[in-house]
């Protein structure tokens, strides 16, 4: 581990041995002398290069940047194109809806259809287009107690979303049922939502069927 | 005293001067002798035990029931082990190795205190143990490349501190005048790599960031670690071997001036187009995809560079071994870093993002590239410092076939199997369990392609072996090569 080449036994040696003079003498004639760097001219066709390639970013940073706004993450988007002109993109109600029925389909199913005997069907049946006043009411705070929908009786609970569910959540799955496998009630509003929210404040406990068709 | 230098001129009243100069250099040889066995030893068996956590985790991605009752070795374990075994333990050490190696002969300045860098190699390597230990006992970080748990990366700061000084030290007691562009690039990853490590530690894992700053800083460090670390130290060691084997100079020195500068000003940026297609400002991500293609100056200008050196030499590359391999890895240099630009292109990363495509382009740059450049370096380096011959040159070209057709067919395997991986991901009429099954037999051949790569290391080490061990045969004193040059006046061969 020495770091002094002196100290080195087989260099001492060297000096000593012709065998070893020889062999040391070889190794260090057979090694190229230092790297050096040789004076070319840049090619020609390199400036070229580099001027296309600055072209080409510059446009590209200039139009896939959305103006250097920090909130802006669509690289499509052009600075302007959102103020004036065009309206933002307003998505569908009813595609919206169509995600918060995930929490109905257990029992209303896929299809809309319901079980038959257990979950009266959303297809057709005259509850869900009928007035909105009464469905959202379900939707708040629940429904229990028999019910006849499409002339078949159903006894059993259905829990409230009032407390999970925001407004609009519940105004895009209304809209959604209201217009899905054929039906075509009108859509239901967020603000009606908090209308009728605001209406049955206080209200704990589900309710039953022949309270809703005293509701207008 | 017999110092080398002086015992050359005594031979021969006559002896020319650059003999002497070249006596000098074996003296900085026998400085750095022993700090360079130590991180190439360690870094060899790092390369071992990488190549078979590769295996384990190569195989279990075609046949997941194997070795499937070992916690241990569960997929994200072994497959994390192995990027941090091949990565922290072999090419950072050799890495050291080599810039060590180079610093020094091209400073014209003996390695002063080596104890100093042999207390850094065990810091480091005790670092890189405990870090394997704990990822393979579930204490991975989880942030790619840098899922060394954080008890263990202190050690690596202490070492590479050791490692970083030293080396600038090195520079600092240069003789030569004249800086070559190798020195450049030494310097400048030097200096590079620990403010990319702390940044990255200290924003991730010590004090993190918040939302997606985190994603834009690991991939500004994971990215930045190829480029600004492994990549000047694979050129570095091109850049002298090229004209050092051939014994000419490096084309043009206005390139090389060049080539540095547009790296350093324009690669730090390209990270960020790991990032494309998440919720990232979009001028972020463009500007890393400016940045990624104005790399290709850089990358055209070192290759014309490298490729120009050797035209009109390309017979050297019949017998040479060293200049066998890095030039190989030049190559391969030339070529990732183009698929790289490419790849982030928007409508070129949305086909290959998120698959094996991305793992051949990791292969190629490690390994086509920078291991192949390093493994040349060490069949020039240990000769040298050992004042021994390579005992087998079939064992060099078993090491050279076996690595670079293991590579190559591992690059364009994964390749095209991640294009088709991509293009069918892409297509909502193709259900996800048929893409992924679609991709087994590509990962067959990956398997295959590793243990090729695999049988190549073990020649390696068998060669190291044997040479350590070997006695300093009397008098041989020919280089070992796969055969002999046309002609050979001495002074000509490697």
């Amino acid at each position: 581990m020495s770091t002094d080449p002196s100290s080195d036994l087989r260099l001492d040696q060297a000096g000593a041995s012709d065998e070893q003079l020889q062999r040391v003498h070889a190794i260090l004639l057979r090694e190229k002398p230092e790297p050096t760097e040789g004076l070319s001219p840049l090619p020609l066709m390199l400036l070229g290069l580099m001027s296309a390639l600055i072209l080409f970013s510059a446009i590209y940073l200039g139009r896939y940047s959305g103006g250097f706004d920090p909130m802006v993450y669509d690289e499509r988007i052009l600075p302007g194109m959102l103020e004036g002109g065009a309206a933002p993109a307003v998505q569908d109600p009813k595609m919206l809806g169509k995600r918060v029925f995930a929490n109905c389909i257990a029992c209303h199913q896929p299809t809309g259809l319901g079980l038959p005997g257990a979950y009266p069907p959303l297809a057709g049946s005259e509850w869900a287009i009928g007035p909105d006043e009464r469905i959202i009411r379900i939707l708040l705070d629940g429904l229990s107690g028999p019910i006849t929908v499409k002339n078949t009786q159903f006894n059993n609970s259905m829990p409230a979303f009032g407390t999970q569910l925001r407004d609009e959540q519940l105004a895009n799955v209304l809209t959604y049922v209201r217009s899905e496998w054929g039906n075509s009630a009108p859509a239901v509003t967020a603000d009606r939502v908090k209308q009728i929210r605001a209406a049955v404040t206080g209200r704990t406990g589900p309710w039953s069927p022949e309270e809703l068709l005293k509701i207008p | 005293m017999a110092s080398v230098s002086s015992l050359a001129a005594s031979l021969n009243p006559a002896t020319p001067a650059d003999a002497v100069a070249r006596a000098e250099l074996r003296e900085i040889d026998a400085s750095a002798k022993w700090p360079v066995i130590v991180f190439l030893l360690s870094g060899l068996v790092w390369l071992l035990v990488g190549s078979g956590f590769a295996l384990v985790s190569s195989i279990k991605l075609h046949t997941p029931e194997f070795l499937g009752d070992y916690e241990w070795l569960t997929f994200g374990r072994a497959r994390t082990a192995h990027l941090n075994s091949v990565v922290y333990g072999w090419s950072m050490n050799v890495a050291f190795a080599v810039a060590f190696w180079l610093m020094a002969r091209l400073s014209r300045a003996q390695l002063r205190h080596a104890g100093v860098l042999i207390m850094a190699a065990c810091f480091w390597n005790l670092g890189v143990t405990i870090g394997i230990i704990g990822i393979l006992a579930g204490d991975s970080t989880s942030i790619e490349w840098l899922e060394i748990p954080p008890y263990a990366t202190p050690l690596l700061f202490v070492a590479y501190a050791l490692i970083g000084v030293w080396a600038v030290i090195t520079f600092r007691f240069r003789k030569s005048e004249h800086i070559y562009v190798s020195q450049w690039y030494l310097l400048a990853a030097l200096f590079w790599f620990p403010w990319l490590y702390s940044i990255a530690q200290i924003m991730l894992i010590f004090e993190p960031a918040r939302g997606t700053v985190q994603a834009l800083v690991n991939w500004w460090f994971a990215h930045n670690v190829l480029g600004l670390w492994f990549t000047p130290i694979g050129l570095a060691a091109a850049y002298y071997f090229i004209p050092k084997v051939l014994g000419k100079p490096i084309h043009s020195y206005y390139l090389s001036v060049l080539g540095f500068w547009s790296l350093a000003i324009f690669y730090n940026w390209a990270g960020v187009h790991h990032l494309i297609g998440g919720p990232v400002p979009a001028w972020v991500l463009s500007a890393g995809i400016a940045a990624s293609l104005m790399m290709v100056i850089p990358v055209v200008v070192t290759a014309i560079n490298h490729h120009l050196t050797m035209v009109g030499s390309f017979s050297a590359l019949r017998y040479s071994p060293t200049l066998r391999f890095v030039v190989f890895g030049a190559v391969n240099y030339t070529l990732v870093s183009l698929t790289g630009s490419a790849m982030a292109i928007r409508s070129f990363n949305e086909i290959t993002h998120f698959t094996h495509f991305t793992v051949a382009h990791a292969h190629q740059g490690m390994y086509a590239f920078f291991t192949m450049v390093m493994f040349g370096a060490v069949y020039y380096i240990l000769p040298r410092i050992l004042l021994k011959e390579w005992p087998s040159a079939a064992l060099i070209r078993t090491h050279f076939w076996a690595a670079a057709i293991g590579v190559t067919l591992y690059w364009l395997d994964l390749s095209v199997g991640g294009w088709i991986q991509g293009s069918e991901m892409n297509n909502a009429n193709i259900a996800f369990i048929d893409v992924v099954q679609h991709t087994i037999p590509w990962l067959f051949v990956r398997s295959v392609a590793g243990i090729v790569m695999t049988i190549g290391h073990l020649a390696f080490a068998v060669n190291i072996g044997w040479m350590l061990c070997a006695r300093q045969p009397a008098g041989a004193t020919a280089p070992t090569l796969f055969r002999p040059p046309p002609a050979m006046p001495v002074g000509s061969v490697p």
